[in-house]
Formats: structure tokens, sequence, C-alpha cells
């Protein structure tokens, strides 16, 4: 299965990493899309087909929070599914992100195994 | 029983919990997502006066407190080109700001997340210098690491007082 991810940080450098580890975990990314932001997201959500979403936190003029709040109040992306990338891995930044609509959780540090773990989990399927 | 200071760990064992949580924090990063070996324990005072690439963070919170890192000009080269997947000759000094600065942010975010007396916080956008002469900003915990090629440090001050 090719997949469409949709990375949403606001350092290019994490978002080059996470493409990085994506290509040695072996997961076949058909098309990658990046946003700085939850808007810059949300207008690629519009346009684009993407089948999972992989969102940093902590960003500017639209933090990842508002932005998975934003994604499940309606439109054809409320059933996309989410992964929280991020270094705060306190119990109630988990719940918070979870009570949001977030399917999946990786605390940073994570590895290539870890991100297909992940992956495989919330999306229901096994990569070769 | 019920008193949550009755439970509080005095300050020399905090910094003793503290150190150690820097220091495996800081070999899980490096080793996970740098894809760099930590070969001994360094100096923390060497770095000095020396040139150097520092990082430092402010996070608010439960607590709240300041994370500092600062390396070798080389090794915040070769820890970059380990991040992004290229080679050293090919990494511009915009890159190295933002991995210096994704290490500090990640390395704090994961210690704290280990401390068990956390209950929120947040960090503050890193804000990396270029090489000069190192003075220590941060006034914490501090731990070193030789590295292939130098060393790096990091220092860490939690305040439980104040949000």
């Amino acid at each position: 299965m090719a997949l469409h991810i949709l990375i949403v940080d606001d350092s290019p450098a994490m978002r080059a990493f996470i493409r990085r580890v994506m290509k040695l975990s072996g997961i076949h990314v058909d098309c990658y899309f990046e946003a700085a932001n939850g808007e810059e997201a949300l207008a690629q959500l519009a346009v684009n087909r993407i089948d999972a979403v992989l969102t940093d936190i902590n960003m500017p003029v639209m933090d990842g929070e508002t932005f998975v709040r934003k994604m499940r109040e309606k439109g054809p992306f409320q059933s996309t599914p989410v992964i929280v990338i991020s270094t705060d891995a306190t119990t109630e930044r988990i719940h918070t992100m979870h009570e949001l609509g977030a399917v999946g959780y990786l605390e940073k540090p994570f590895g290539p195994e870890q991100l297909r773990n992940e992956l495989d989990r919330v999306l229901g399927v096994h990569h070769e | 029983m019920n008193d949550p200071a009755a439970h509080e760990i005095p300050v020399p064992n905090m910094d003793a919990l503290v150190g150690a949580l820097l220091h495996s924090c800081s070999e899980h990063v490096l080793e996970t997502m740098f894809f760099a070996a930590v070969f001994d324990n360094a100096d923390p005072a060497a770095g000095i006066g020396c040139q150097r690439v520092a990082s430092r963070l402010h996070f608010h919170g439960k607590p709240s407190g300041d994370f500092e890192v600062d390396a070798d000009p080389g090794i915040a080269r070769s820890l970059t080109a380990g991040f992004l997947g290229i080679d050293q000759s090919e990494v511009a000094a915009v890159q190295e700001d933002e991995v210096m600065a994704e290490f500090c942010n990640m390395t704090c975010g994961s210690a704290l997340s280990s401390l068990g007396r956390v209950e929120y916080f947040t960090l503050e956008t890193p804000e990396t210098s270029r090489p000069r002469e190192f003075a220590p900003a941060v006034e914490g915990v501090r731990r070193a690491f030789l590295l292939e090629g130098g060393t790096l440090s990091v220092c860490l001050r939690v305040d439980f007082h104040r949000t």
C-alpha cells in the first residue's frame, strides 16, 4: 500500500528527519506533503488525499492541539488518522491529544521501528 | 500521610536524579535520532572559554526552568549530518542551527517527561548561537560526553517552585 503522508512540524530539519526515518523503516510512501503549522496543514488536507497525518504540538500560528480539534470538527478529513510526534510524554498531554482525536502518540526520541509499529497499528496494515 | 511534601525528594538527591536522567536521555537521543555513539563522560567545564555552538531554551509549567546544550563546532556539524542523513560537506549553517535546536528540544522534553514530579510543561523555541567563546548561561545540573571528534555538554535547571 503506497501512502500519502502529511508531516506537520515547524522545523524543516524535523520534517526531513521524519522523511528519512520513514524511508529507513521500509514503509512505502508514495507522496509526502508538508506543513509548518496547523493552518498550513488544514490547507493541505483540503486539496490533497492524505492517508495519515504526523503532527508536532508546539508550533507557531496554529498549534497541534488546535489543528487536531479543527480536523475533528467537520469535513472530509474528520476520520483521517493523526499520530502526534512530541517530546512531551506527560500523561496529561497524551490524554489531551487522545481526547481531541489523535489515534497515535510517538514520543521523541524515536527510531524507524517505533514509527513503523505506530503506523502499522494506526492504519491496521503491514508494510513490506 | 497525604501531604505531598512528605514525598518530596531532598534537593541533593534531586540533583542526582536530574543528573542521571540527563545522562540517560542525552545518550538515548544521540543514539536513536543522531546515530552517534557516546564513548565516555567528559569534563563538563572543559568547553568553557572555547569556541562552541550553543542552543538554549526556557520551559514553563510545573516545573519551569532552562536547558542548554553546547558542542564543539565539529560535533554540531557531524550531528547535523547524522540527523539529516547527509554528508558533512553538505551541511549548511541554518541546518546546524535547526538541528542543535532540535537536540535541545528533544533532550529537555525527554528528561522532563521522565522526571516523576512533572505535571505539565511547555518548551519555548530554542535559540542557537553560532560558534563563539562559550560561557554557560544556565546554572543547573551539567553533564558532558565524549563523542567521535569532540565533546558535547548539556545543562538542566529545574525550578519546582515557579510556573
